[in-house]
């Protein structure tokens, strides 16, 4: 599984949030002069310059979450200028690290960010669906990602690392093979299963610690991050490069499907031309995964460092059917990680008894979509339920203002 | 250039509505194939008239009601199908008809239609057709299990459905393979029943039970996906208390009707099932 390198694109696109928090206040001006590295956004979590060249605008442009947020464009001059400096593991809090490097696990937040006594740590190196970035990685640097997590284990001091692989993971051996030095880092081999990437459930399965609800599993010193992270932890202690790079898998009708290394604020049009363009007339464009990914309005939107995925859709791959009734055949309560009941969320959000919604722990709904990809009923399951939490939200709201009698 | 824009998921499975009521209809087309070699014309003449007659009562009373006509999704054929495997062969031809149309009037349309209904509306129209016209909606004879060959076709079947338990039991692996029925219930219920029977000292009876009537009833009637419970401690429950229920039929010799009222009786305590066993989410107390 090879990872291709692409071309350095004319021009990126870098929003100022690539994670979840306030966007960040940018440090560079129109006609400034950037080099790789470089930062230019300054905030909970650093943003920097993934190209050398010169900042041509700031402002709000589309970004994969669907919304316009604040974004600085920069047009690539020939010739890379580098500004890293490796950084010093010693003298600095990991956390401070995380944070300067701007490092994000794909669900946005930054890998260190509370102040915890971490016993485990899990990395999750399991591959969602059509994803195959993590097995990528760790085929091509496993000898840097098992370094990040050495650097990782140090800084926090926990006692035990697990690395989860799916058992028929071409990667298992490789990791096997590059751990062996190392009594504190486990290799754990699963069948496969999603949603992977549930936190909680992780920590329950293969840290067995029970993680109760409201709270996270740093809480229970269980420390989840992802091969990507470790990756990114490796390149900003070795040689001081910030997250200005992510491995993302384009598959889906392009010609030549595959991991692509890309740099922070590739325009996706651009990667997708990378892997060979389009085969036949794209009619949707997904990011991050099949299932639990977003759909995009334009392919003019940049790759961030959350990004895991590009997925191109042609109109025979969407399904267009029409909801029917459900017919109580209760897949989704099967299928659903959290153990809640879907099917009962949707009535109830349907016909806004938000009240109802709440007394069955819909804030609980990780919106990991497998409820709706089972459905034989073909109901829109995640969108309703995502009615039902913003009903919930105001609900909770009005009663707490007062605004109405609860 | 436009993109289509939805919320998640952005692929579906190919299982729907359609693939579940005609899937389960499939299933049930060896036994209804072994009911016609066992008893010749008069099987296929039960047949045709209970299904036409459910698809035509279906499609008469949507249009008068002004509603969208949904018998491309099999629910009403599978019900006529189901309810035709109910009857005894010498019934003359217009008690399922009436039966078929009382299904799907009664049990399915007032009822506000697929995945609202409470009771299965076959055994609904069997239950109705047996209270009208006992006499000719008993069978000549009841099938036990006495010899080995009784399994593939069973010479003493009195109703279409007995004709083979083999084939009921085969189309019934593949329901429970494709969960278009519901496992919990069905397993539950079959192997508890089977035990149950075995050590209650009515051992005698097993044979009466391991009659294609039970596995219909047990495979497909009571683990029907639209009337069983949906939680998952809910539906083990459903079908534990399914299983004693028909042991007290048992008791009083009762069999295959027996059996019938015992998952309609079941079906008024889905929803109470439900409400009563809502589990908590992970990590919740």
């Amino acid at each position: 599984m090879k990872i291709a390198t692409m071309k350095t694109p004319e021009q990126v696109t870098i929003p100022l949030q690539q994670h979840a928090g306030e966007v960040c206040n940018p440090v560079v001006c129109v006609g400034d002069i950037v080099s790789v590295g470089q930062l230019i956004g300054d905030g909970t979590s650093m943003i920097h310059s993934s190209v050398s060249g010169e900042v041509t605008a700031i402002s709000e442009l589309p970004h994969p979450a669907g919304k316009n947020v604040l974004s600085v464009v920069i047009k690539t001059h020939d010739g890379e200028k580098k500004d890293f400096k490796p950084a010093d593991l010693s003298a600095s809090k990991m956390s401070r690290i995380v944070r300067d490097a701007g490092i994000v696990e794909p669900n946005g937040l930054p890998t260190v960010y509370k102040k915890a006594d971490i016993d485990t740590i899990i990395i999750n190196g399991t591959n969602t669906g059509d994803l195959s970035s993590n097995a990528a990685l760790m085929l091509n640097h496993p000898s840097e990602i098992v370094d990040g997590l050495r650097a990782l284990i140090k800084s926090s001091g926990a006692k035990k690392a697990i690395i989860v692989i799916e058992l028929d993971s071409e990667a298992l051996h490789v990791m096997r093979t590059e751990t062996i030095p190392d009594s504190d880092i486990k290799i754990v081999a699963t069948p496969t299963y999603y949603p992977a990437g549930t936190e909680n459930t992780l920590a329950k399965k293969f840290a067995r610690k029970k993680v109760p609800r409201g709270s996270t599993p740093e809480d229970r010193g269980v420390l989840i991050s992802s091969i990507a992270s470790m990756k990114a932890l490796y390149d900003v202690v070795h040689d001081g490069m910030p997250m200005i790079k992510k491995t993302i898998t384009v598959t889906g009708a392009v010609r030549s499907p595959g991991n692509v290394l890309a740099n922070i604020g590739t325009p996706i049009k651009h990667v997708i031309d990378a892997c060979g363009g389009c085969s036949g007339t794209p009619v949707k464009i997904v990011m991050n995964g099949a299932i639990s990914g977003v759909a995009q309005y334009s392919d003019e939107v940049p790759v961030i460092k959350t990004t895991t995925g590009i997925l191109v859709q042609t109109e025979s791959d969407i399904n267009r059917e029409p909801p029917a009734p459900c017919i109580n055949c209760a897949w989704c309560v099967d299928e659903c990680p959290i153990g809640l009941m879907p099917h009962l969320l949707y009535g109830y959000a349907d016909s806004a008894q938000f009240d109802k919604c709440a007394e069955l722990y819909i804030g609980d709904c990780v919106e990991c979509g497998m409820c709706a990809y089972v459905c034989p009923s073909k109901l829109p399951l995640v969108q309703i339920i995502r009615y039902g939490k913003h009903g919930v939200a105001e609900m909770e709201m009005e009663i707490e203002t007062g605004e109405v009698e609860a | 250039m436009t993109y289509t824009i939805s919320p998640l998921p952005h692929v579906k499975s190919r299982e729907s509505v359609k693939s579940v009521m005609w899937g389960t209809v499939a299933a049930l087309i060896p036994v209804s194939i072994a009911a016609v070699y066992l008893f010749g014309f008069p099987a296929i003449k039960v047949i045709l008239a209970t299904v036409i007659a459910a698809v035509v009562t279906e499609i008469i009373i949507y249009k008068a009601a002004s509603q969208p006509i949904t018998i491309g999704d099999g629910n009403a054929v599978l019900i006529g199908l189901l309810l035709a495997l109910l009857m005894p062969p010498s019934v003359p031809i217009w008690v399922p008809i009436i039966g078929a149309v009382f299904a799907i009037a009664v049990a399915k349309y007032i009822f506000g239609g697929t995945g609202t209904l409470i009771f299965h509306p076959a055994l609904i129209g069997f239950a109705f057709l047996l209270a009208a016209w006992p006499t000719l909606m008993g069978a000549q004879s009841t099938p036990n299990l006495s010899s080995f060959s009784d399994l593939l076709i069973e010479t003493g079947a009195g109703r279409l459905v007995e004709a083979s338990p083999a084939l009921v039991l085969l189309g019934g692996a593949f329901v429970l393979y494709k969960r278009y029925v519901d496992r919990r219930v069905a397993i539950s219920a079959t192997i508890l029943l089977m035990l149950l029977v075995l050590i209650s000292g009515k051992g005698w009876q097993l044979p009466y039970v391991l009659t294609g009537g039970y596995f219909l009833g047990l495979l497909f009637l009571a683990a029907d996906p639209i009337t069983s419970p949906v939680t998952k401690k809910g539906r083990l429950v459903y079908g534990i208390v399914l299983a004693l229920l028909i042991l007290i039929q048992l008791h009083f010799d009762a069999y295959f009707t027996g059996m019938c009222f015992a998952v309609l009786l079941m079906n008024v305590f889905s929803p109470f099932i439900d409400r009563n066993t809502i589990p908590k989410p992970i990590g919740g107390k």
